[in-house]
């Protein structure tokens, strides 16, 4: 019996050495033991990505024939501090499939009144708690709330941000109005914004026991 | 010289240990978080399969990650609860997506000839003590995307340990 393991020993250090004397053997093992944070890393901080589709213009892939934005998202606030508030732009798993992730803008929070479009059935909903309303910022090809009604807020599982390509766009997401000038080409954009931002606005009646 | 040479090489030694601990603590974590963990479960609603503390259930994360539509009538699943996204419950699967599930039967929270269509992507769920449970009577379908892990056995006490199978038997 003891020999056997011995020798079972024996080949165990047989093979770490193996391991230690190749170069792509051994970074590999160190990559893979270290993976433990880079999860940690990815699940409860910053992840860079790619957001398809054209649910989110002008706000992400204004023009979706120029190639799709790369987008900071983070999970500190929705994972660790789990605080979401409106004008958010979220992330979150699709309610009717859940391997499709989408990208809208938090409308409106727990208890607040909303006035619903079009698709969804009643006029105006209140959300219930731990539910959020979503829509996307392109109102005739996002599939949001007014589809399937309010969020659970488990479902959100990061926010957007900061845009990071293409550079000319490069800034905060919810900044705006800050970091552009007061004239030229990005004012039109800006008052369009401003414009949308009232517009949502005026549809959400705030919870009154804020 | 020999001081500082020392501490730098301490200071290093215990960078080095304090990321391998962290590093174990995080591989324990996502193996928990998504092959398998063992979880105690607390609360009334789910009597008497389980009971309401000081039991240990084994859960099962791999398979509903990978093959949601694994789940089935049923199969009781832990899930992130709709209304609080900071708590986790536990429940028992009642509907599959397209079936036609009466409300509450008992007529207690809703009338009892309300009937819902469970939508895509959606099931309906149920505490086996209805009584003193809120369930998909209260929050209706609950999204596939929420549930966390299917429960397999229960492993402690030991005199009741079991295999949660499946009692359902289907007439489609």
């Amino acid at each position: 019996m003891s020999t056997r393991l011995n020798r079972l020993r024996e080949l165990f250090r047989a093979s770490k050495q193996y391991v230690r004397d190749s170069p792509p053997l051994k970074w590999t093992f160190r990559v893979l033991y270290w993976s433990p944070l880079y999860m940690a890393f990815v699940h409860y901080g910053y992840t860079i990505k790619y957001v398809n589709g054209r649910s989110m213009q002008p706000t992400l892939n204004p023009n979706s024939s120029l190639g799709k934005d790369l987008v900071l998202f983070d999970r500190v606030s929705t994972k660790i501090r789990h605080e979401y508030k409106r004008d958010d732009v979220v992330a979150l798993y699709s309610p009717i499939n859940p391997r499709l992730m989408l990208v809208k803008r938090i409308i409106a929070l727990p208890g607040d009144i909303v006035k619903t479009l079009p698709p969804y059935p009643i006029k105006e909903v209140v959300i219930p708690p731990g539910h959020v309303w979503v829509e996307g910022d392109e109102p005739f090809h996002s599939e949001d709330s007014n589809w399937f009604g309010p969020v659970s807020q488990g479902l959100i599982e990061s926010k957007l941000t900061h845009i990071l390509l293409p550079w000319d766009r490069f800034g905060p997401l919810d900044g705006v109005f800050k970091r552009t000038p007061q004239r030229g080409r990005n004012w039109s954009a800006q008052s369009d914004e401003f414009q949308r931002k009232k517009k949502r606005e005026v549809r959400v009646t705030p919870n009154p026991e804020e | 010289m020999s001081w500082r040479n020392s501490l730098i090489r301490h200071a290093r030694r215990h960078t080095l240990t304090t990321l391998k601990l962290a590093n174990f603590a995080f591989a324990i974590h996502f193996f928990a978080e998504y092959v398998a963990a063992i979880e105690y479960p607390s609360g009334p609603s789910m009597l008497p399969t389980i009971s309401a503390e000081g039991e240990l259930v084994l859960d099962n994360k791999l398979v509903c990650r990978l093959f949601p539509e694994r789940l089935l009538r049923g199969d009781i699943v832990t899930f992130v609860s709709p209304l609080d996204p900071q708590r986790v419950v536990c429940k028992r699967i009642l509907g599959l997506p397209g079936d036609t599930i009466c409300v509450d039967p008992t007529g207690e929270k809703a009338p009892s000839t309300e009937h819902v269509i469970v939508p895509a992507g959606h099931f309906w769920v149920a505490g086996d003590n209805a009584a003193w449970s809120r369930d998909s009577r209260d929050y209706g379908p609950v999204p596939v995307a929420l549930v966390k892990g299917r429960l397999v056995a229960k492993i402690w006490p030991l005199r009741n340990a079991a295999v949660f199978r499946n009692p359902s038997t289907c007439i489609s």
